[in-house]
């Protein structure tokens, strides 16, 4: 929680940003692990279906965060499909990097959509998506931070 | 939501209450009508409230990311603006089941109407999924604002415009449409349309960008002012809407500590509406988690209330100008405010990140 409580403060100085604007002042990542690495193909075969995934009583990732401009980007579905190509799967793996954070369960592509309760952020502009650790969506997520592999599983 | 619409609406309550014998809206409860539709951007639903006893009375499901909500002035459709559909959806006030999803340009946020219910503006904002300079993502030039016509319920004109678009009021005469050019592109302006030609018929320039407004009239029915916040600030500025002039900067008054909610950005003070009798402005603010009230049209501080819930990111008047419905987005409620004595009637469990919030009248 001090983590997220300096994220807090650091959010909460940075307001020179463009009115309305979601690309909100980005907090400072935590430090990456030593030996740690993000798996593509666990990103583009258990990771990415999470983003894709309605779930009861919630708005589903993609729909926000393929269109603002938070730091959190997914790219946009070719028309009429309902999954990313290869090539988009791998940008989306570029993009991802900019709130995955190897070995650290502190990244806020994990910590961000994880209930306060729960020990997440205190904030999140799409809710409190995981209710708590167990849930096994949330639970992939922090599996591909922390180097999972698809063979692991 | 808008100042025109709560004065159709109240039209519409005060002949229900000359039928029935009944003295106020507020009063008139359980025959009321009256109704405060919530949406939840976080969510996959829309609740319904009543106001006469602040509880949930119905949740619609299947409205999954929605962003702006409206009711036609007679009560007889509700349309949301659909983030996930890209779309206005029109609801049948009746069955409360879907009329037609109207697709759109871009990514939809804020909607209005006119006061006589034929034209619905939707507020477009810029739709970042131009990866052609990857890994920068851009913005696609979608920014501007919609117009449809509810009759074919159809899009019938797009106004292309600098910048993205998060809010837009129909000033009460429903001449004018006021729009805030404030999401990204850095556009600093604010514009409007002309609701006749729908084209901008002059912009100001401002920076920021106003975002939200509200709007006042004259006694002749005629746009007053406009009181604009900027998402920047925790306050709000007044633009005389004649000379095109922005005047008094107001700062709202700060609370203590303990009671602030530090995740204010990225609009720490996000949504102000003026009661149908013109006499109050109120205005919430997100990093305060606090509605205000000034007074019209000296905009004299009166006081202020700090609510039980956390994030004010909206809200909606009673057409008797009596309670103000506040969607507290980071605690999934909407509190109910009395604005006469500034004391929070109830805090209301809705879905995930309320939202928007609009007032119905059931037909």
């Amino acid at each position: 929680m001090k983590w997220a409580s300096s994220l807090v403060v650091v959010a909460a100085s940075l307001v020179g940003i463009s009115v309305g604007s979601l690309g909100h002042a980005a907090a400072p990542l935590p430090a990456a692990k030593a030996g740690v690495a993000l798996d593509y193909e666990f990103f583009k075969t258990r990771v990415q279906p999470v983003f894709l995934l309605k779930r009861e009583g919630h708005g589903r990732c993609y729909v926000c965060h393929s269109n603002n401009n938070a730091r959190f980007h997914l790219v946009m579905l070719s028309p009429g499909a309902t999954s990313w190509n290869e090539a988009q799967s791998k940008q989306n793996f570029e993009l991802i990097k900019r709130v995955a954070v190897p070995g650290s369960i502190d990244s806020p592509i994990v910590m961000h959509p994880l209930d306060e309760k729960a020990g997440g952020h205190p904030h999140h502009g799409g809710g409190q998506q995981f209710e708590s650790q167990s849930d096994p969506a949330w639970q992939t997520l922090k599996g591909f931070v922390l180097g999972e592999k698809v063979a692991s599983r | 939501m808008r100042s025109k619409h709560l004065i159709s609406g109240f039209a519409v309550l005060g002949a229900i209450a000359l039928g029935s014998l009944t003295v106020s809206p507020l009063d008139a409860q359980p025959a009321s009508k009256l109704r405060i539709i919530q949406t939840n951007f976080g969510g996959d639903s829309v609740h319904i409230i009543d106001p006469a006893t602040n509880k949930v009375v119905r949740e619609i499901k299947g409205f999954e990311t929605v962003h702006g909500v409206i009711a036609a002035p007679d009560g007889s459709r509700i349309y949301f603006s659909s983030e996930s559909e890209n779309a206005v959806i029109a609801v049948d006030g009746k069955t409360l089941q879907r009329i037609k999803s109207i697709p759109l340009s871009g990514n939809p946020n804020l909607i209005d109407i006119t006061p006589d219910g034929k034209s619905i503006y939707a507020a477009i904002a810029l739709t970042y999924d131009d990866v052609s300079e990857f890994p920068t993502v851009k913005a696609g030039p979608t920014g501007g604002v919609d117009v449809i016509d509810t009759v074919s319920l159809t899009k019938i004109k797009t106004i292309a415009m600098k910048g993205g678009v998060h809010d837009l009021n129909v000033t009460p005469d429903g001449k004018f449409v006021i729009v805030g050019n404030s999401r990204g592109g850095r556009a600093n302006i604010m514009s409007v349309v002309d609701t006749k030609t729908n084209d901008v018929a002059w912009t100001l320039p401002m920076d920021p960008a106003p975002s939200p407004m509200a709007v006042s009239k004259k006694a002749d029915g005629s746009t007053d002012k406009i009181y604009a916040q900027n998402g920047r600030d925790n306050g709000f500025q007044v633009i005389d809407f004649a000379t095109r002039k922005i005047g008094q900067t107001v700062t709202l008054p700060d609370i203590s500590g303990q009671e602030k909610n530090p995740f204010g950005p990225p609009a720490v003070s996000h949504g102000l509406m003026v009661t149908p009798d013109q006499k109050t402005l109120v205005v919430i603010s997100r990093g305060n988690s606090a509605l205000y009230t000034y007074s019209l049209p000296d905009v004299k501080y009166i006081g202020v209330v700090t609510l039980g819930g956390k994030g004010a990111g909206w809200l909606v008047l009673t057409p008797d100008s009596k309670r103000a419905y506040v969607a507290n987005e980071h605690t999934n409620t909407t509190s109910a405010v009395d604005l006469a004595t500034l004391k929070e009637l109830a805090v209301i469990p809705v879905g995930f990140v309320p939202s928007r919030n609009a007032i119905w009248m059931q037909p």
